[in-house]
């Protein structure tokens, strides 16, 4: 049974998803609805099915980037990223400003960070907000491509008006579950990405072969979020889109819906990234993009391709200038709102953890290129923040910001028991058998730093060895992250 | 059976019986040519049963029209694409009005035509014949391949000039000849401007046929 108060927090994740599904499904549907060549019921239950699928399904590579961002680590934090979040959207969209779910996320992630003295990748933030501008970009690019493309074919082939409506609207229509798909599978880590460290669920194993892990429930309850917001509240926004954009054609909005849904695809498929990465191709990163971002590049495209007489700049200014407030009112709502759960309502809004520096974790710095000479004075210390214990050592040597993300893991204190008890817990396919079996041999074993857990389980098995940085690795080793990740939730000593 | 007669029954539906209204029309024009020359021949008997015939057809076409109207205002075409073709359809109707207004007129007045016109306004009737048919082509075309509606469209414009050209001609001869007293003159205007009419209205309705196709294909 969960307890209520953990249904209470989850609210926050849950608002967020209303609010995308009430403002990003009208980036999917919103030209097909607005201009009334798809009816709302079947718009919002194709979005609703496939945002529910895509974020199910392959949700999870994009919540890693924003995890890396800042892991939010109680609850109550969670939940008041969340709701700042959400607020921001929320009000943001009443008053008529262009809103990103996505930048009000980051906005919140990073006001928990200060608010808590926690640690911010620079390197992953930069990855973050380099797409903010990259993402419109490529959009507008597929967009002009693709609407060219769609022209010429168009003229080239033998079709009347009757039928090329009929495969337009059916065109739109699966481009519209593709994009559905492709915002669950992108923007399902803003929703849900800040519960992901604190998940309240245990996983599900269905028959022999079908598993549910508990992220993959925690996602699958904001996509139900997102479903709802879309049949609650996104037919305003659709019919605000549909007619702001009237002067779409029905080729031009298909081509709007295609580009953006592309891009969101990109920028969340895990088997893509890993087929460039077989082809020794440059990846391109997992990270949650704004669907509005997408689609209002893929608009500016059509209108380039057009000659761009019709395109209205001012309103254009208006919404970059959205993107650059959202995150940072995301941030201050979320400052003061954690400040009030914290002060006022007694709640526990991050978790205290301890960064401890040992011989030990020297030698794990070493192997992530960190000069140790000078740390040795270090040892035996203890800092209460992971941006302190950064501080502390790059008061010392140098540091590179993914260097201080490996200083905030290895030192971090996480006592795990190897008890047989937790062992007969874990499920046999989730692991293979020479995982399991490396495992088993740790039986009684305890840990104080969740690394050791990893290197000793790699010591046992080759199946549980992190190949390095190289592409094609990539994926094999962010599996064995996600196993190792499951393995210190599990295994985590209770605290009395 | 082909799936995508399945997905899109109703629109293959209303593509059917445009072509019905397409062959429809194409008769019509074809009986309005043949009633005129029955006239000028001074076969009124076959001249009135050509005149029912067409009465005929225009009431199947108005029906038709109307049941395609319905289909598109209650089936699921896009707005757009529905507004637009309820518009087309609309201007298309005038032509068959138009036709079975001029022969009603004959009917009525039962003008004597001198024999001296017979000859150019035979020929006016059949550049009348080829520009509805062009027309029913380009419509068709609108219905089946968006990229050869412009050569029709272009048919029908150098039909009409034709016609243009010839009424015109005609109403010299008429105006210029002494031996007609001016009620007769302005009888026999009306009736050339009536055949000249059906032109005028077909070369609008393939200059919609046009707007459409562009409209739709970019």
């Amino acid at each position: 049974m969960i307890d209520p108060v953990i249904i209470i927090f989850l609210t926050g994740g849950l608002f967020l998803g209303w609010s995308l599904g009430a403002n990003d499904a009208a980036n999917v549907f919103g030209t097909a609805v607005g201009s009334r060549m798809v009816r709302f019921t079947t718009a919002a239950l194709i979005c609703g099915i496939f945002v529910i699928l895509g974020a199910t399904i392959s949700g999870t590579g994009t919540s890693l980037t924003l995890g890396k961002l800042g892991a939010v680590n109680a609850l109550g934090g969670s939940f008041m990223a969340a709701l700042a979040a959400g607020l921001t959207v929320y009000w943001m969209t009443k008053f008529g400003l262009p809103v990103s779910t996505s930048q009000a996320i980051i906005g919140s992630i990073i006001g928990w960070n200060l608010f808590s003295d926690s640690y911010t990748d620079l390197s992953s933030l930069l990855k973050i907000l380099s797409t903010w501008v990259v993402c419109p970009l490529l959009s507008a690019l597929i967009a002009a491509l693709l609407f060219t493309l769609a022209k010429s074919f168009v003229r080239k082939v033998s079709i009347g008006l009757i039928r090329l409506d009929g495969y337009t609207r059916l065109a739109l229509i699966l481009a519209g579950a593709f994009g559905a798909y492709s915002l669950g599978a992108n923007n399902i880590a803003n929703v849900m990405g800040v519960f992901v460290p604190v998940a309240p669920f245990t996983d599900i194993q269905v028959g022999s072969i079908f598993r549910i892990s508990s992220i993959q429930q925690l996602f699958l309850l904001g996509g139900l979020a997102i479903a709802v917001g879309v049949f609650t509240y996104s037919k305003r926004v659709m019919m605000t889109v549909g007619s702001e954009l009237i002067t779409l054609t029905p080729l031009a909005a298909w081509v709007a819906v295609m580009a953006h849904s592309i891009v969101l695809f990109l920028f969340a498929s895990e088997r893509l990234e890993q087929f460039l990465a077989n082809l020794s191709l440059p990846t391109i990163p997992l990270v949650p993009v704004s669907s509005s971002q997408a689609v209002v590049g893929a608009v500016i495209g059509i209108g380039i391709v057009q000659g761009g007489r019709e395109l209205q700049w001012q309103r254009i200014y208006s919404i970059v200038r959205g993107w650059v407030i959202t995150p940072i009112i995301s941030l201050l709502i979320c400052i003061v709102g954690l400040y009030f759960l914290q002060n006022v309502f007694q709640q526990t809004v991050k978790r205290e953890s301890q960064y401890q520096l040992s011989s030990g974790v020297l030698e794990q710095f070493r192997k992530a290129g960190i000069n140790t000479d000078e740390l040795a004075t270090l040892t035996g210390s203890v800092f209460f923040s992971s941006a302190e214990v950064v501080r502390a050592v790059k008061a010392v040597v140098p540091l590179s910001s993914q260097q201080g993300l490996k200083v905030v893991e290895y030192s971090l204190q996480n006592s795990l028991v190897i008890n047989a008890e937790k062992l007969s817990a874990i499920d046999e396919h989730f692991l293979s058998t020479q995982q399991l079996e490396a495992l088993k041999q740790l039986e009684g074993e305890k840990y104080k730093y969740s690394w050791q857990l990893g290197n000793a389980l790699a010591q046992k098995s080759k199946e549980w060895e992190l190949r390095g940085d190289g592409l094609k690795n990539k994926l094999k080793d962010r599996e064995i992250k996600r196993k190792l990740a499951y393995l210190y939730r599990l295994f985590k000593e209770e605290e009395k | 059976m082909n799936p995508l007669s399945l997905l899109f029954k109703k629109q293959y539906a209303v593509e059917e019986k445009v072509q019905r209204l397409l062959r429809f029309l194409e008769d019509m024009a074809h009986l309005y040519q043949a009633a005129y020359e029955a006239y000028l021949e001074g076969s009124i008997e076959e001249f009135s049963q050509r005149n029912q015939e067409l009465g005929e057809i225009e009431k199947k076409m108005d029906e038709l029209g109307h049941q395609i109207q319905m289909t598109l205002l209650h089936e699921s075409l896009m707005p757009n694409s529905r507004d637009d073709l309820l518009w087309f359809l609309t201007k298309l109707d005038k032509v068959p009005s138009n036709c079975k207004h001029s022969l009603g007129d004959i009917l009525l007045e039962k003008p004597e035509i001198p024999e001296e016109l017979h000859s150019s306004m035979k020929n006016m009737l059949i550049h009348t014949h080829l520009a509805v048919q062009a027309l029913a082509h380009a419509t068709d075309s609108l219905f089946s391949d968006l990229r050869s509606v412009r050569q029709h469209v272009e048919e029908v414009s150098r039909q009409e000039s034709e016609v243009d050209k010839i009424e015109y001609k005609l109403l010299q001869m008429v105006f210029e000849n002494k031996k007609y007293d001016l009620a007769m003159q302005y009888q026999l205007k009306g009736i050339l401007k009536q055949i000249g009419r059906v032109t005028n209205l077909a070369e609008d309705v393939a200059d919609a046929v046009l707007i459409l196709a562009t409209k739709h294909s970019t």
